[in-house]
């Protein structure tokens, strides 16, 4: 039986989509049989930053709705050979699918895959609703930002009133300069506001526009901060101890070198 | 598989869809929706006809039709001729640069990584051969293909 992931913020344009590509393609390259779910009907993105939007022929609606058998709408990564994707719908809503089918179809998956990786829309609504239906653990992705670690506040008690149970955080783009100038929320603020688990830590970087854009995950391209902090998380995800990067604690070589001559 | 009035609405477009005359010559017995809009991401028309588009069709933008699809502008987005199973539909395009293409029965998509890739003239795709193919565009060739039906109809009848 396989572990439901979903992958969830609140607020939107945090990374939850970029997260969920990364970590996707970070667990398959372990070696792990993985399949993606994208639950933003209406506003698809997964398969256009997995580059496999030129594939979609059926999605998750024509799943739910019977038009398909789920085999027939699962996209298989061009790169990865255990990575498949469930699209979203296009044309359609929230509304198009319900609670029920979605703990039905992550049922069907869990058997088959060794994670499912649900991508959940911004919003409390309906969307989000579904997408936490048939989930048993949460990765919060925030940024340092107050407004996007107020709405992952808010995020986390629904998920504890909706009896999931591991709840994990990541915190995305992270600019260490900015912290160490104290002009940007760090991670002991963070973790004291929302107090759960940390997973990682993901640095700002631009690679992850040129990654996106490209529809490749940064975590298979080349050596990105971003790449490897996501590599770093699907490792923890595994249940591997992987120690925090030294940006990721904001004890940097520069950083102390600075506080040696008394700069810091 | 038209369950158009519901998608027509959907997509909030009825006003713009003029069907013209039914039995117009490029394809007989079937009526000709004209979609004078531009078709944007998540946005789905699906006529029991050919459609023609005044307009682009964006990425994630979809255009279904049981006959020809003409679009009179740039086709980013899907579109799927002969939806009902006519192999001798076709679409043509000013601009024909699909994430995918249907017709019929067959299906085609853009090649990986490759990014926009503009030829610079209208083209046209129809099957052949048990695949879809995609032609230079030439004015005038295209009575061969869109009349085809028309064609087979007469010769059936005369003899």
């Amino acid at each position: 039986m396989g572990e439901v992931i979903v992958i969830t913020s609140g607020k939107g344009g945090v990374g939850k989509t970029t997260t969920t590509a990364n970590l996707g393609a970070g667990l398959a390259s372990l070696g792990k049989k993985v399949v993606l779910v994208d639950t933003d009907i209406g506003l698809r993105n997964l398969d256009v930053v997995m580059g496999l939007e030129n594939r979609i022929v059926y999605d998750l609606v024509d799943v739910v709705e019977g038009r398909c058998r789920l085999k027939q709408a699962l996209i298989k990564d061009k790169r990865l050979e255990s990575l498949y994707l469930l699209p979203a719908n296009q044309t359609r809503d929230k509304s198009a699918i319900n609670r029920q089918q979605m703990i039905k179809l992550t049922e069907q998956l869990r058997e088959d895959y060794d994670f499912v990786l649900i991508d959940c829309p911004a919003g409390i609504e309906g969307g989000f609703k579904n997408a936490v239906a048939g989930a048993e653990q949460a990765l919060v992705v925030t940024t340092p930002e107050v407004a996007a670690v107020r709405d992952a506040d808010r995020i986390i008690g629904l998920l504890e009133a909706d009896d999931v149970e591991a709840l994990r955080l990541i915190i995305n783009r992270l600019r260490p300069d900015m912290v160490r100038k104290g002009d940007m929320m760090d991670i002991e603020d963070i973790m004291e506001i929302l107090a759960i688990d940390l997973l990682g830590v993901v640095p700002e970087d631009e690679y992850i526009v040129v990654s996106t854009n490209r529809g490749e995950p940064a975590v298979l391209g080349g050596h990105s901060k971003a790449g490897q902090a996501y590599h770093n998380i699907s490792r923890r995800l595994l249940g591997e101890e992987v120690p925090f990067l030294n940006w990721e604690t904001g004890n940097g070589i520069m950083a102390r070198l600075k506080r040696l001559i008394g700069l810091g | 598989m038209f369950s158009s009035i519901e998608d027509q609405n959907r997509a909030g477009a009825p006003q713009n869809m003029l069907p013209l005359a039914a039995g117009s010559r490029l394809n007989k017995g079937k009526p000709t929706y004209l979609i004078c809009r531009t078709v944007r991401s998540g946005q789905r028309f699906e006529y029991p006809g050919n459609a023609v588009v005044m307009g682009d069709i964006h990425p994630g933008g979809e255009v279904v039709a049981s006959g020809h699809v003409i679009v009179m502008g740039t086709l980013k987005g899907v579109v799927h001729a002969g939806a009902e199973g006519d192999e001798n539909a076709v679409v043509l395009a000013f601009r024909l640069q699909p994430i995918q293409l249907r017709i019929a029965g067959y299906i085609t998509r853009a090649p990986d990584n490759e990014g926009d890739f503009d030829s610079g003239e209208p083209e046209i795709a129809r099957v052949q051969d048990e695949a879809i193919i995609i032609d230079k565009y030439h004015p005038g060739t295209e009575k061969r293909w869109l009349t085809k039906s028309l064609k087979q109809e007469e010769v059936e009848q005369n003899g």
